[in-house]
């Protein structure tokens, strides 16, 4: 099929009916409203469930009552609508329903600002809500590796039946770029689901089915996941004096401003995290012994992803510091990445852990 | 890599004027991105977008945000804020209608005036003073031939079902060309 | 004396002597099996003393977050809009934490049906005033009587449901003598009709007795419905299916 120009906010949409979506339930928010909007009429077209909810927890419990019945359910929202999906979150998670959350990150606290960030970045990956649970989160850096795992994200949820997470941008949303749109999937029947006979329920794998001590038999379940879902790009890592490690669109940015750094004679290195949960540790056993740090690159305004960072390197025996470059709002350029870069070069800035 | 910036005031096209240039790129088979000015903004008042295309097509787009600017579009005065986002040398297309003559550039700037809304109603296209200064940049800047342009643009407005204006659109775009 | 025999699939309740959940459960499971909706249902389950239903009538039943029941049924209702699905939920969450949920609902005049049970308290968490709570009566957080001049006056669901919105079937029933049993049984199947003969959202709140948190035997606290909770909360159909009026 060709290319076509994709806004990132549409592409993830059909990429997302493409691979078998067909519920959703979400309420307008800046700036993931285009998915709502694209679905009102794209979903009808297809004979597909499609519901503007009253807010967002009652979207997410729309998709857990879906879902729970079969159905691909999808929600999606940004900043203050994510915090009110969270209650939902946990009550998915201890009933092992998969359901996939589109995540369109704006930046900030509160009401925040319309402007693109990361700073969701612990609500997703440390849980974000009450208990002990885990959603494999996403992270691309370009809308066709965004439609890639809309494409995908089911048959993640569904096989480990957890929720699964896309988290994005507000200017990866925005952005339009080329994208080969997969064909129409058949998703593969599950065996278990509530259909009114009460014959399968919830299915025995669920942790509600397991009993007292479920969730604490969802640690395999999330080992597992740890195991067979390291994904990352990688660049310059085995000779590497300093590594970046940035995802979505910061990890774009870096990626390039390593290349370019690399060309200028610099040894610059670089992990860009595919996924946030599980984090890519396995990247870090291919770094250069001999490095002398590693830095996060993040859209945040005081470091989040730095942690994880630092936490890898401590876990893989690297005893460098751990610097963190929190850019606030928007996207750092490349101009910006390369400047830290040489700031810590030279010992101008101080690390964070 | 060709970098641009298409800026101005909302209403003045530049969001479909930067996305008809990604598009005859991305029609090329070349990798293209366009990202418009997110926030407040869109919301009327300023408007810009950027536009990044590899040149050949082996090339990728990096880093999709402003950077250094090979080209600047600047519909009105304001948009010249983003000289700052410019290479040394850059090319700025000028709408001489909103951007006054003695404006103190860079040194370096190749500055080109084009009076894109004046030439825009001349042809009957009160709409079309994106294209006119769209036209003027490919053709300042050698970024397509013509010919190409004008029927890109026209394959443009056909998929997004306003093929019927294509021969307003295609005076606008000539008279861009003509301008410089 | 004719003996109804015990719907086949309902099991034994744990609810506190006394307490009207019982009833209630056994009326629904009745409905659902005369409807022969056992193969074709799906219980939503509330958070509170509802939570107690779970299993109690068999097959396919859903445990939701406190308040979110009907957002829930929603969801299962446009997805498998042939199966019949209804929450069975508290005032406190039906009416309180729930209330955006079950409007809304409505609003939408969405085909779910809603069962609220109405023992004017928070009777799980050991009874805390709700929004049911009648003017003056005393709960662990209203120890010198409800002030409504405070609290606000008792809400009125089914009445607020059927004067607001177009929805199907509204109504409220209580299960404290057997003649009020009688007439919510018929509210039970009309609320479950309405709904499988797609004419839309329909919501049967009961009055129920609650001895442990009331502080009554029970025998004293169906007195307290039929004189007290009574004359605040008027039991009958607020909204009648189109051309079956008054059939409760």
């Amino acid at each position: 099929m060709a290319k076509k120009l994709w806004k990132g906010n549409e592409a993830v949409a059909e990429a997302a009916i493409r691979g078998g979506c067909n519920f959703f339930a979400g309420y307008p928010i800046t700036p993931s409203t285009e998915v709502l909007e694209y679905l009102s009429w794209r979903m009808p077209q297809v004979d597909r469930v499609f519901i503007q909810a009253e807010n967002e927890i009652a979207s997410i419990n729309m998709v857990s009552g879906a879902s729970a019945c079969g159905a691909r359910a999808l929600t999606a929202t940004s900043g203050p609508g994510g915090s009110l999906k969270v209650e939902g979150m946990s009550y998915a998670a201890r009933n092992s329903i998969p359901y996939v959350l589109l995540n369109v990150q704006r930046w900030g606290t509160g009401l925040g600002a319309l402007e693109s960030g990361q700073t969701d970045y612990f609500k997703e990956v440390k849980g974000g809500g009450h208990g002990d649970f885990k959603n494999i989160v996403y992270t691309p850096a370009s809308v066709q590796e965004l439609a890639d795992v809309a494409y995908e994200a089911w048959d993640v949820a569904e096989k480990y039946r957890v929720g699964v997470t896309i988290l994005t941008e507000a200017y990866l949303g925005q952005m339009m770029e080329e994208v080969e749109m997969p064909p129409f999937k058949d998703p593969v029947p599950r065996d278990w689901g509530i259909d009114g006979t009460g014959r399968f329920g919830l299915g025995k794998h669920s942790v509600m089915m397991r009993g007292p001590g479920g969730m604490a038999l969802q640690g395999k379940v999330y080992a597992q996941i740890r195991a067979e879902m390291q994904r990352w790009e990688e660049y310059g890592l085995e000779d590497a004096e300093y590594v970046l490690v940035a995802f979505g669109l910061p990890g774009r940015v870096c990626m390039d401003a390593v290349k370019r750094m690399r060309s200028a004679g610099v040894k610059a290195g670089m992990i860009r995290p595919k996924l946030v949960w599980p984090f890519p540790e396995d990247a870090f056993k291919r770094v250069n012994p001999q490095v002398k740090g590693f830095a996060s690159i993040e859209s945040t305004d005081f470091g989040m992803l730095v942690e994880d960072v630092a936490l890898c390197a401590k876990k893989y025996g690297f005893h460098v510091p751990v610097y963190c470059y929190a850019h606030g709002k928007g996207v750092p350029g490349v101009s910006k990445v390369t400047d830290f870069y040489h700031s810590m070069e030279n010992g101008d800035v101080k690390e964070a852990f | 890599m060709k970098e641009i910036i298409f800026a101005g005031f909302g209403g003045q096209g530049v969001l479909t004027g930067g996305l008809i240039i990604a598009y005859m790129a991305a029609n090329k088979d070349l990798n293209a991105v366009w990202m418009p000015a997110y926030g407040p903004t869109m919301r009327g008042g300023k408007a810009n977008c950027v536009v990044k295309f590899a040149e050949t097509s082996d090339e990728r787009v990096g880093s999709p945000v402003m950077e250094q600017a090979d080209i600047l579009i600047a519909m009105n005065e304001p948009a010249l804020d983003y000289l700052s986002f410019c290479k040394p040398g850059a090319t700025v297309i000028a709408n001489s209608s909103s951007v006054r003559s003695d404006y103190p550039f860079p040194e370096g700037t190749q500055v080109v005036f084009a009076d894109c809304l004046g030439l825009a109603r001349q042809v009957g296209n009160d709409k079309g003073q994106n294209l006119v200064a769209a036209a003027a940049a490919i053709k300042t800047c050698g970024l397509f031939d013509p010919d190409y342009a004008v029927a890109t643009m026209c394959q443009f407005f056909e998929e997004k079902g306003k093929g019927k204006f294509n021969d307003l659109n295609v005076k606008a775009m000539q008279a861009g060309f003509d301008a410089v | 004396m004719p003996v109804k025999k015990l719907p086949e699939k309902l099991k034994a309740n744990a609810f506190c002597p006394g307490c009207g959940h019982g009833t209630i459960l056994r009326l629904i499971a009745e409905a659902v099996e005369e409807l022969e909706l056992n193969d074709n249902k799906c219980l939503v389950l509330g958070v509170g003393c509802s939570c107690n239903g779970n299993g109690m009538l068999g097959g396919d039943d859903f445990q939701c977050a406190h308040g979110r029941a009907a957002a829930v049924a929603v969801g299962m209702k446009r997805f498998r809009p042939g199966m019949c699905v209804f929450t069975y939920q508290g005032d406190g969450d039906a009416g309180v934490i729930g209330l955006a949920e079950t409007l809304n609902a409505a609003y939408r005049n969405e085909k779910i049906t809603v069962f609220v049970v109405n023992n004017t308290n928070f009777g799980m968490t050991g009874g805390q005033m709700s929004w049911t709570t009648l003017p003056g009566q005393k709960t662990t957080t209203s120890v010198r009587g409800r002030d409504c001049s405070v609290t606000g006056a008792p809400i009125h669901l089914p009445e607020l449901i059927a004067t607001q919105f177009d929805v199907a079937y509204a109504a409220r029933a209580s299960v404290h003598d057997v003649k009020h049993i009688t007439q919510a049984k018929k509210m039970v199947l009309n609320a479950l009709q309405a709904q499988m003969n797609e004419e839309g959202y329909s919501i049967v709140e009961f009055l129920s007795s609650c001895p442990t948190n009331w502080h009554l035997s029970p025998i004293d606290s169906n007195k307290f419905i039929a004189e007290q909770v009574l004359a605040a909360y008027p039991v009958g159909e607020f909204k009648s299916r189109k051309g079956k009026e008054g059939q409760a």
